[in-house]
């Protein structure tokens, strides 16, 4: 057997005993859905606790995500099976703010930005979420997704 | 090993706006997606968010990536950072060589496997689980450049690596 035939036996073992499981795929072909082709990209900086930090049980969990011009800071409590977010868009700005993730419908869960900026978005599901704000002056910012 | 690649031309066309061009790509590296992270010892739903998480960052960067021939290489790199980053959440140790854990098998199809797969497939259960790891992701991987950023080794120590794991497997098959 020569060094081909072999790495194609390999191929196929682990292609009957672990394929890429079907919905795994199908999550991959959607993903481009979620394209925002004309959105400025807010990336994660800093995720800092979830255990130790906040109040009372310090549950919270804090991430900021940052571009050249804004900064989104958010605030995350669990609620039972969901999660809570309270938000802060920096420099502030009016915006609607609606959470992406699989199982939301467009315009699922949406917010307005408050005159500091500040949004609350209730009953987020948990798993990959990305949030997109969409400000008044007709430009975007969507944050790097996430798993909440 | 070297199998022509236009990855590069398909992320382009993509970028277009060409779905069809999205699901090849999703098919042509999705496997080794999957693999980088079972070589972290994830388990399915870890493994499915790490391959998941990885093709929404290129989603994210589609329109700015910069060397689209090099997308191959990026997903590699994307799909062990996620990886890692859950594997640490987890708190399993971790080291520099991606800690091989394969799954547990359903064993109606390892018995599957070893009648369709025969002689390779029962080789590779009695290799070390390093080597039998690094040669899944060897199988997939469509180049040395790939497989460097899937490890996240230097290119150089690809082959030789390769070639002990593959020589391994060689003295095992009748």
């Amino acid at each position: 057997m020569n060094d081909d035939e072999l790495m194609a036996g390999v191929r196929a073992t682990f292609q009957i005993l672990d394929p890429v499981p079907a919905a795994v795929l199908a999550a991959a072909r959607a993903s481009i859905a979620w394209r925002a082709p004309a959105a400025r990209l807010a990336e994660l900086e800093h995720d800092r606790g979830g255990r130790a930090a906040g109040v009372r049980g310090g549950r919270a969990r804090t991430l900021t995500f940052t571009c050249p011009d804004a900064t989104v800071e958010i605030e995350v409590s669990p609620d039972g099976r969901f999660r809570e977010i309270h938000g802060r868009l920096v420099p502030s700005a009016a915006a609607l703010v609606e959470v992406r993730h699989r199982d939301l419908p467009p315009g699922g869960i949406t917010a307005r930005t408050e005159p500091a900026g500040m949004f609350w978005l209730p009953r987020v599901p948990a798993g990959l979420v990305s949030l997109i704000l969409r400000l008044d002056d007709g430009t975007s910012v969507v944050t790097s997704w996430i798993r909440l | 090993m070297a199998r022509r690649d236009d990855t590069d031309e398909l992320v382009v066309r993509a970028r277009d706006g060409d779905g069809d061009a999205w699901a090849r790509l999703v098919e042509r590296h999705s496997g080794l997606l999957w693999s980088i992270a079972r070589s972290y010892g994830l388990n399915d739903a870890d493994a499915g968010d790490a391959v998941q998480t990885t093709w929404l960052r290129l989603v994210e960067r589609i329109d700015e990536l910069r060397e689209p021939a090099a997308a191959a290489c990026w997903l590699a790199t994307t799909a062990r950072h996620e990886s890692l980053r859950l594997a640490r959440r987890r708190g399993r140790a971790l080291p520099t060589v991606p800690a091989p854990r394969e799954p547990e098998p359903d064993p109606a199809r390892v018995v599957a496997a070893r009648e369709r797969l025969g002689m390779v497939g029962a080789a590779l259960e009695r290799l070390p689980l390093r080597c039998r790891t690094l040669l899944r992701l060897f199988a997939l991987a469509p180049s040395h450049a790939e497989l460097a950023a899937a490890l996240g080794i230097p290119v150089g120590s690809v082959g030789p690596t390769r070639a002990r794991c593959l020589e391994s497997l060689r003295r095992l098959v009748p």
